[in-house]
C-alpha cells in the first residue's frame, strides 16, 4: 500500500474496519502511527465532545459502537513505542492470560488512569503468530457485558508490551484475547 | 457592542488562512494584523460563547464582544512558552466571565485580570480548543463529522440526509478527521 492511501484511510480505523494492508503498513511507518496516534485522541475529543453535549441536550443520541476500537488500533501501532513500567502506578491487580492448553502467554495490569478510565497493561508472550500478528483484547465485566478494547500487534516472538484505557463505570473482571475477525475463537483467556 | 479593533500604528500584514496556527494567529494580532484577529474571532466563537453562557443569555454576547475586544489589547502578552494559545485564550474568557459576574454583583471584581499560564484543567482546555479547530474545517468536513459523532449516523445514513453519494461522504470524514489531527499535532493545546 502507498503511504498516501494508508495516510488517507487511516480515519478508518477509528470505525474499527479491519484492513490487514493499512495495519501492515502502519507497523512500518512512524508518520503513519505518529497521525493514528493524533487521530485516536480527536477521536476521543470528539465523543466526550458528544457527551458533554448530550447532557445538555437529554434528547441528543450518543454513540453506541464499540468504543476504544481506535485507540486500541493506535496503541497496536504503537506498541512497540509504549514503555509500561516507567508511568505505571501501582497496579489494582493482575490477571495472567491461558492458553486452551494451559500455557501462559500474558498478563494484564489493571491500574488507575483517571477520573473516568482505568488502565490495563497487556504484556503478552508467545502468543501464535502462524496467522498473522494482530490480535484483538476483550473485556469483560460482573455484568456479563463485555467490549472490544482494541486490536495490538506483536513481535516475532508473539510478545508485545501495550496500555489501554477503559471506561472506570465498569468493573472489568476478565479479558480474552481473540484473532480480528473471530471474536468467537478465543486464543487466550484470563 | 462590537468588538471592532482599534487602529494601531501598525496594520499587520501577516498573511492568514484556516492552516495559520492559533499561535501564530496571536502573535499577528499582537502586531496588528486585523486578518488575524477576524480570522481568531471567528474561529473561537463558538467556543468563547459557550464560556460566556455562564454569564446569562442576556449578557452572553457583550461577553463575547469583551473577550474579543481583550483579545485584541492584550495579545501581546500571549508567551507561547507558558502555554498554549487555547490555553491562554480559555483562561482570558474565563476571567472574563468572572469580571463580568463580579461587576453584576456590585463587589470588586479581581484585581489581577491578565490570563495566567495554564490554571484551568488540561481536558478542557482540549475541548475549547477542538471547537475553534472544528471552524477550520470545510462545511461538508464539518456536517458529515457532526452528523457522525454527535448524531451517531452511518455514513451510509449521512449520505442519504446530505443527498450526496457515499464516496464524497467518505472522502469528507477522512479529511476532515486527518486535518483536525495534524492541527493537533502542529499545536497540541
Amino acid at each position: 500500500m502507498r503511504h498516501e492511501d494508508a495516510w488517507t484511510r487511516l480515519p478508518d480505523l477509528l470505525d474499527d474496519r479491519d484492513d490487514p494492508a493499512l495495519l501492515a503498513h502502519v507497523q512500518i511507518c512512524a508518520d503513519c502511527q505518529r497521525q493514528l496516534f493524533l487521530l485516536a485522541r480527536i477521536d476521543r475529543l470528539l465523543r466526550d465532545r458528544t457527551a458533554a453535549l448530550g447532557s445538555r441536550h437529554p434528547r441528543m443520541r450518543l454513540r453506541s459502537r464499540p468504543v476504544l476500537a481506535a485507540a486500541a488500533a493506535i496503541v497496536a501501532a504503537l506498541a512497540a513505542l509504549l514503555a509500561l513500567a516507567a508511568s505505571q502506578p501501582a497496579p489494582a491487580h493482575a490477571l495472567t492470560f491461558h492458553t486452551g492448553s494451559g500455557e501462559a502467554v500474558g498478563q494484564a495490569v489493571m491500574g488507575h488512569s483517571d477520573a473516568r478510565n482505568v488502565s490495563v497493561a497487556l504484556s503478552a508472550q508467545h502468543l501464535p503468530i502462524g496467522r498473522g500478528k494482530v490480535f484483538v483484547l476483550w473485556a469483560g465485566d460482573n455484568a456479563r457485558s463485555s467490549m472490544q478494547v482494541g486490536h495490538f500487534m506483536v513481535d516475532q516472538n508473539g510478545g508485545c508490551r501495550v496500555r489501554f484505557n477503559l471506561p472506570a463505570d465498569h468493573t472489568w473482571g476478565h479479558f480474552w484475547i481473540t484473532r480480528p475477525g473471530a471474536p468467537s475463537a478465543i486464543i487466550a483467556r484470563t | 457592542m462590537k468588538a471592532q479593533p482599534e487602529k494601531r500604528s501598525t496594520s499587520g500584514s501577516a498573511q492568514v488562512s484556516a492552516r495559520t496556527g492559533d499561535a501564530e494567529l496571536l502573535r499577528a494580532v499582537a502586531a496588528g494584523s486585523e486578518p488575524a484577529f477576524a480570522e481568531l474571532r471567528s474561529r473561537y466563537r463558538p467556543a468563547v460563547g459557550r464560556v460566556c453562557a455562564g454569564v446569562g443569555v442576556s449578557e452572553r454576547e457583550d461577553c463575547e464582544q469583551e473577550v474579543f475586544a481583550r483579545v485584541w489589547r492584550k495579545a501581546a502578552l500571549f508567551d507561547p512558552a507558558r502555554g498554549s494559545a487555547a490555553a491562554w485564550l480559555l483562561t482570558l474568557a474565563r476571567r472574563t466571565v468572572l469580571n463580568l459576574q463580579a461587576s453584576r454583583r456590585r463587589t470588586p471584581p479581581p484585581t489581577n485580570d491578565e490570563p495566567e499560564p495554564d490554571p484551568v484543567d488540561p481536558a478542557e482546555v482540549e475541548a475549547f480548543w477542538l471547537e475553534a479547530a472544528l471552524e477550520r474545517l470545510s462545511e461538508r468536513e464539518r456536517a458529515v463529522i457532526e452528523l457522525a459523532y454527535v448524531r451517531d449516523l452511518s455514513e451510509q445514513a449521512i449520505a442519504s440526509r446530505l443527498r450526496v453519494p457515499l464516496g464524497s461522504v467518505k472522502s469528507w470524514k477522512r479529511r476532515g478527521l486527518n486535518r483536525l489531527a495534524s492541527m493537533l499535532g502542529e499545536e497540541s493545546p
